[in-house]
Formats: structure tokens, sequence, C-alpha cells
């Protein structure tokens, strides 16, 4: 094994021990040492990698909210149906708060007592959806006229949920909040009915510019 | 509208733990000495946590700003976060009798709505310091606060499960249990994320958007956003 592989093994390591910890702890609580303990390594290890716990926390965002992120775009960036294709990107991301909670309730709850640096950051990686969501504008009868912030809007309406899930004795049901959630996005863009069909998992023929299903 | 939320509103006032007793002699009676002597501190804590946010705050910024001694300090609050826990429902109360307050003085549903964000986006974009407090230094202050914060923000639900009624069953077919959840919550996260970016200023210009983002869900695009544009 090289050297480089074995750090970065070590670096996810000290990243699921952390959320792992503070899930079940919270983050005040949580010392270096739980999180050493808990991934298995020296103390010095630990401090290779990063400064401090403060540290190792965003890192931990960071790496939560890209992954989130890749998935929402890989699933979404195959259809070419914009309301499908938000429901292919909701999929993902439920999904994967589902497989991670520890690491979800981490960077969706845990984040905001953190600290400033991670309340911001919670903050500005929400607006890394708004342009999947955007695209919507298009296909919209009056995308034009659409208030500027709505996408904005939506995704903190999105958040909110799955925060109040996570903190909820529901977490383990994430999943059940897709159709739901699909129409409240689509609602404003194609109205209610249109919404409501593909919220359910119908929609596709009425919806127009889309490739051939193959 | 009658306001679903504090079915019982009193007029708004200015809260008193806002206000300021001038320093020196007063021969005031000590009762009252003693509770303006907690106002102080709640805003003397408003004061210092605008200037040096909630971690950087100590104990001797709040009572150097209220200008009362330690010792007082210690007759009101054991600690910190005690006298934040405090300022924090001050600023909520004043909040909550705002909106309930502007909502009741409309007849109509979309009325009220609007008439109830424009309270709250109003009082955030006079008071920085104290939307600063609320909506960003809140959630940094421990989960006691953080559990405040979700209920303040759960408590604006039943403004628009208001607007439920009355509705057409294809409408209704339309909403889901969590819809006015959602709303909410996107709403304070539009207007947390301004004052985070200390842009306090934009708050009130958010009004048309929100109405309209709010209303959709009820009312339709198009209906919704006719009255976000009315004035």
């Amino acid at each position: 094994m090289s050297r480089e592989f074995i750090a970065r093994h070590q670096r996810a390591r000290i990243i699921a021990a952390l959320a792992e910890e503070t899930a079940e702890k919270g983050y005040r609580a949580v010392t270096v040492a739980h999180i050493v303990k808990r991934a298995g390594i020296a103390r010095n290890t630990f401090y290779e990698n990063f400064g401090s716990k403060e540290e190792c926390f965003l890192a931990t965002q960071e790496f939560a909210m890209n992954t989130a992120l890749e998935r929402v775009v890989s699933a979404a960036g195959e259809i070419d149906d914009w309301p499908q294709r938000v429901r292919a990107g909701l999929t993902a991301f439920l999904t994967y708060v589902g497989e991670e909670p520890a690491l979800a309730r981490t960077c969706m709850v845990e984040a905001l007592s953190a600290g400033p640096a991670s309340v911001r950051y919670y903050e500005e990686s929400q607006q890394a959806f708004v342009s999947l969501f955007q695209l919507g504008r298009d296909v919209s009868p009056h995308g034009g006229q659409l208030p500027e912030t709505i996408e904005e809007a939506l995704i903190g309406g999105v958040f909110w949920i799955v925060y109040q899930r996570l903190t909820g004795p529901e977490a383990s049901r994430i999943g059940e909040l897709l159709p739901e959630l699909t129409e409240f996005i689509l609602t404003p863009y194609l109205g209610a009915d249109e919404a409501g069909k593909v919220a359910n998992g119908g929609g596709e023929q009425n919806s127009g510019k889309r490739r051939d299903r193959g | 509208m009658r306001d679903p939320a504090n079915p019982s509103v009193d007029s708004p006032e200015y809260p008193p733990e806002l206000a300021r007793l001038p320093p020196g002699r007063h021969g005031l009676p000590r009762e009252f000495v003693a509770h303006n002597q907690r106002e102080r501190l709640i805003a003397g804590l408003a004061e210092a946590v605008a200037e040096n946010g909630y971690a950087g705050t100590t104990i001797a910024h709040i009572t150097r700003h209220a200008a009362v001694s330690r010792r007082t300090f210690y007759e009101h609050f054991n600690s910190k976060d005690e006298c934040f826990t405090a300022a924090y429902d001050t600023v909520m109360t004043e909040l909550r009798e705002r909106v309930g307050s502007a909502f009741e003085q409309e007849d109509e549903w979309p009325d009220a709505v609007r008439a109830g964000i424009a309270a709250m986006l109003e009082f955030l974009a006079s008071e920085p310091h104290l939307a600063r407090l609320s909506m960003v230094e809140a959630l940094v202050a421990g989960p006691v606060v953080v559990e405040r914060y979700d209920e303040a923000i759960q408590s604006l639900v039943p403004y628009f499960q208001a607007g439920r009624e009355g509705r057409p069953p294809e409408v209704l077919a339309g909403l889901s249990p969590t819809t006015e959840e959602a709303l909410v919550g996107g709403m304070v996260s539009l207007i947390s994320r301004r004052i985070f970016a200390e842009r306090t200023e934009e708050l009130e210009s958010l009004l048309p958007d929100l109405v309209e983002f709010t209303l959709t869900p009820y009312l339709g695009s198009a209906e919704a956003a006719k009255a976000a544009r009315r004035s």
C-alpha cells in the first residue's frame, strides 16, 4: 500500500469517527480523544491530518456535502426531462441521508451549533443546488415571472424538513418524504396538478422536452 | 384573521426589557430597579453579542454594556447561557406579538399572511443586533437555545395552515402534511441567510418574493403573484 493510500484512508476513518461520535454525543461534548479512540488511530495521526476538532468538523461537512452533491448530479444528470430530473436528484439526496444517518445528523443538525464557520458552510452549501432547480424556469409556462429567490426558498424548505426528521424519532423514514418534497419543489414551476403527477411517479407523458426513453 | 398561534394577544408594545434606564441616582423603588437591571443586562448582552459574537462574549462585556456590577449580573443570572436564553425569549416574544397582531388586523387570509411577514421583516430590519442574536447567534448558543429556535420557527406553521380553510378539494389534495413546515423553513432560510451576510437592510425587499412563495401552494402561481405585488 502506498503512503498516499494510507493517508487518504486514515482521513476517511477520522471523518467517519467524528460523525459517529458527534451524532451520539453532540458536537460540544465530543473531544479529540473520543474521535481518536473511535477511529482506532494514534493521537499524533489525528493532528497530522487536522489542526483541531473544529477543523476536522469542517472537513467532515465538506466531505458530506460534496458527496451529496456528486450523488445528486450523477443521478439527475442522466435525465433530460426536468421534473423527472428533480425527482431523481431528490431521491439520490434522501437515499444518501438515509444511508449515512450519523453523517447527515452531524452536517445538518450538529453543524448548526458548531460555530459560525459551520453555520456559514451549511447555509452556503445549500446554494450549490440552486442551478439544478433554476432549469425549471425554462419548462415553466411562467418561468420568467417567478420570484428571483424561489430556488433559495425551496431548497431552504427541503433542508428544513430533512433537518426536522433528523432531529425527531422518524430519522430512518427519510425516504418517505420523496413524494411530498417533489411536489413542494415542482408546484411553483408546473402548478399543483402536474407537480402531483410527477411526485407520485407519473407525469412523464405531459412534460415534453425529453429525449427518447430508450 | 384570528391569530392561530397566539389566541389572545395584547396590543404590541416595545418590550420593556429592551428599554434602558438612564444611569445615576433616581430614587426608584427597589423592585423596579431590580427589574430594570435585568432588562439592562438583557440589552447589554444583545450589544455585547453583536460586537463579539456569542462565543467571544464574556460576562465582563455584558456588565460593561449594561453599566451594572458583576455581582448584579449574578443576582439575576447564573451564567452567560442563562442570560442569552432570557434575551432570546424576550426577542421572540416581541416578534411573535408583532406578527400575531399584524395578522389579526386583516380580514382575508392572503392579506393576513402578507401583513405578518411584513411585520417580521420590519422588526428584524429595524433591529439588526436583535436579528442577529435571534437568527444567527441563537444557533451557536448551545442545544437549549437551538431547541427554542426550532420551536419558534415551528410556531409559525399555524398561520399558513389557516390557509387550508375553505380551499377546494383539488387544492387540498396538492398539499401534504409537511407543506407548511417546508414553507416556514424556506422563508426562514431566506431571512437568516441575509442576516448572516450582514445584509439586514435587504430584508424588507424580500416581502413580495416571500408572499408569492408561501401563497402559491394554496392560491396557485398567478393568484399568489397578484397578491404579492399588491401594495
